[in-house]
């Protein structure tokens, strides 16, 4: 190539990549709260493509049957997406405009997949927020707007050996913080438990059970313009969560997947946190009868626990956004949610359907419901994710005892700030 | 000129497939490493701000990064000379005739390199298990009360370096099998004949023969290593407290995050190492025999 000609070709290229650099550039948003657009009357008509995940997903095809005999001229076509790989081919089919009319999400998800601006807006009269549980609504709302319903909930309370507890003499559950570690500690020394408790010391997940001892003190994770993880209320959280492994009445070891439930039905430890998920697990292991539940204890606030569960959402390119509208509608009635409990086990989200006999004449689903009164979220935020992974590690120093609870909520407070919200 | 393209022709499979799904990404990463693109821009991706080296700079204060690439600095300069020292002693072993049923040893030792790593991960979490794992137990024989082998923070990275010179020592085998069966027989007899040793022809005949092999085995084993993710991800998730958590694990999660500039940036910092690694390699195992 002569000379002159590599110099053009150079100052062409170089140009070019001027040119696109200058056209790359975020604006910013508006941040206003949004309204859903009114979605027609009438039954559903057209095709429906539906994502869900996990035994949902295998599930759901029963209650699309239900509702195409309801509405015969639409057609419901459900997909079933395994767990692990759910969110990669969700942000993916966003990417690449490939999205159905409607998906499950995870309720930590929200925030973030709202942000890419592919959610539709939740029609304001089609649904109604009053219907549903306030923390279930909550994790729908994404800076005030809702881009999503929320269609089963869980929530957490503490599994307790029933003979450890009798022997510990202790006959009813504990409502506040030092009743629980009194309790705790006579399952220790009377009960004849290796471990009165176990809290999962740290690593991921670890937040799910200690931010709800922030709640129960009267603390907050986020006050909506802030975050407020140091406040005093939560370092005495932290510093209760600490007193566990400190006292000796947690491990510090993380227990394996699969090997929490063994240990609980042998006694060897007295009780863990988790959600309805466990009472089937419990049971298969040939526990039935042998375990209890306890609500969560207050300190100096509510006896509040963890909220979490999926939602259902409408993409915003659907083409048949009425038809997806009223599918999600349809599994919102409190008779569907009902018949969903039966096929999956899975709680509901509407309120009204704990009404049923089914709910309702169960003890231990009775206390869920409960607990499902005074149950918070974590914020909608899209770096909701990087921020629990921050915690996680420095809930693992604290129970480790590398780190004490002040330090802890500073560090955790400060990586949350400069993360931010994504916004 | 016709037969330039005909070579041309023959090669466009491979070059149009190559460009799409190899070279157009690596480019494309490369470029997203350069901005700030998060999963907000999933729609956009266009729409995101250049912050040029922005992102390999705070990847040096971010001391998660900094522990990981510690981590993996370990897992490399102590596994790479150990799996290396493993296969080349058992490939020794199996070369010298010594053993009976040398296919069956073989393939014995080339069963873990195959052999998918949560099945070995749920065996050896038994064999560690702190109470009941045969690991302390036969410790406890020799009266050494062993440890909590994974949720130690600092035995837990060793026990996966130990793990993982296990499972990788099968490939490192079978290629210095090859090489050793590649040395004339005449230069052994020779040595011999001079009166060398057996520890003598080891140092000065069999090990400079196989360098060009070494340098193979070196390199791979080392590209294999500075990305180790696996064995972090299946045992101890990081744990406990960052003690193994390595780079490719870190760039993981925060693909996971959704900080796609940010992790692409430490992809390619994992990509400089390698190169330089490599590089170190070939001029250390030179081959200077003829």
């Amino acid at each position: 190539m002569t000379r002159p000609k590599r110099r053009t070709l150079l100052l062409a290229a170089v140009t070019a990549v001027a040119l696109a650099a200058s056209a790359c550039g975020r604006d910013s948003g508006d941040g206003e709260a949004e309204k859903g657009e009114k979605v027609a009357q009438g039954k559903a008509s057209g095709n429906i493509t539906v994502w869900a995940m996990g035994t949902e997903g295998e599930k759901l095809s029963a209650l699309a049957d239900d509702f195409m005999k309801e509405n015969p001229d639409a057609k419901v076509t459900v997909t079933a997406v395994p767990w692990d790989n759910a969110h990669n081919k969700i942000a993916a089919a966003i990417a690449g405009q490939q999205t159905p009319d409607v998906t499950m999400l995870g309720t930590t998800w929200m925030g973030e997949f709202a942000k890419t601006g592919a959610l539709d807006v939740v029609p304001p009269d089609f649904v109604k927020k009053d219907d549903f549980f306030p923390g279930a609504w909550e994790t729908g709302v994404v800076d005030g707007t809702s881009y999503g319903v929320p269609w089963y909930v869980e929530t957490r309370l503490l599994f307790v050996n029933k003979a450890v507890a009798e022997k510990a003499g202790i006959t009813e559950a504990p409502k506040d913080w030092d009743s629980l570690t009194q309790a705790v500690s006579d399952m220790k020394t009377k009960g004849g438990a290796k471990w009165g408790v176990y809290l999962q010391p740290g690593q991921t997940g670890a937040w799910q059970t200690a931010m709800p001892f922030v709640w129960q003190n009267g603390g907050e994770v986020w006050d909506g313009k802030n975050f407020t993880l140091d406040s005093p209320e939560a370092t005495e959280a932290l510093e209760y969560y600490q007193s566990f492994y400190k006292d000796g009445l947690s491990t510090k070891d993380r227990i394996p997947d699969g090997q929490q439930e063994p240990k609980l039905l042998k006694g060897e430890i007295g009780a863990f946190v988790s959600g309805p998920w466990h009472i089937g697990l419990l049971n298969d292991l040939g526990g039935e009868g042998k375990y209890e539940l306890w609500p969560m204890p207050s300190g100096s606030g509510d006896a509040t626990s963890f909220i979490g569960g999926s939602n259902m959402s409408v993409f915003k390119n659907s083409k048949n956004r009425d038809g997806a509208w009223k599918f999600v509608s349809y599994l919102m009635k409190p008779e569907v949610q009902v018949k969903w409990y039966e096929t999956v086990n899975d709680l509901p989200a509407v309120q009204s359907a704990w009404d049923d006999q089914t709910l309702s004449g169960d003890e231990m689903l009775k206390m869920f419901g409960d607990q499902l009164d005074k149950a918070k979220a974590p914020p909608s935020i899209p770096t909701w994710e990087q921020i629990a992974a921050g915690l996680d590690t420095e809930l693992e120093k604290v129970a480790k005892g590398t780190e004490s609870a002040a330090d802890a909520a500073k560090a955790m407070q400060a990586q949350a700030t400069s993360i931010g919200t994504g916004g | 000129m016709s037969r330039a393209l005909t070579g041309w022709f023959f090669a466009l499979p491979f070059a149009a497939l190559f460009l799409l799904f190899t070279a157009g990404p690596v480019v494309a990463s490369l470029l997203m490493s350069l901005t700030d693109l998060g999963s907000a821009d999933l729609l956009h991706p266009l729409g995101v701000n250049i912050v040029g080296l922005d992102n390999y700079l705070r990847l040096f204060d971010d001391p998660k990064f900094l522990i990981a690439a510690t981590n993996t600095a370990i897992f490399v300069v102590v596994g790479v000379p150990l799996t290396m020292a493993a296969a080349l002693l058992v490939a020794l072993g199996l070369n010298s005739g010594l053993v009976k049923f040398r296919a069956l040893f073989r393939v014995g030792y080339y069963l873990p390199v195959v052999t998918s790593i949560v099945a070995i991960s749920v065996v050896w979490r038994f064999l560690l298990q702190p109470d009941g794992g045969l690991v302390n137990e036969v410790l406890s024989w020799v009266g050494i009360n062993g440890p909590n082998w994974l949720n130690n923070k600092t035995y837990a990275l060793p026990t996966l370096i130990v793990m993982g010179a296990w499972r990788n020592l099968g490939f490192g085998m079978v290629i210095f099998l090859a090489g050793l069966q590649a040395i004339p027989k005449e230069l052994y007899e020779a040595a011999t004949i001079d009166g060398a040793g057996k520890w003598s022809q080891l140092r000065f005949l069999t090990v400079p023969m196989l360098r060009p092999t070494m340098l193979f085995v070196a390199v791979i084993t080392t590209i294999g290593y500075v990305q180790f993710f696996e064995e972090p991800f299946v045992m101890t998730r990081g744990g406990p407290l960052d003690s193994t958590l390595s780079m490719a694990y870190h760039t993981y999660n925060q693909f996971g995050f959704g900080n796609y500039g940010y992790a692409s940036a430490m992809g390619y910092v994992l990509f400089v190492v390698v190169v330089l690694l490599s590089i170190a390699w070939f001029r250390l195992l030179r081959n200077n025999v003829d």
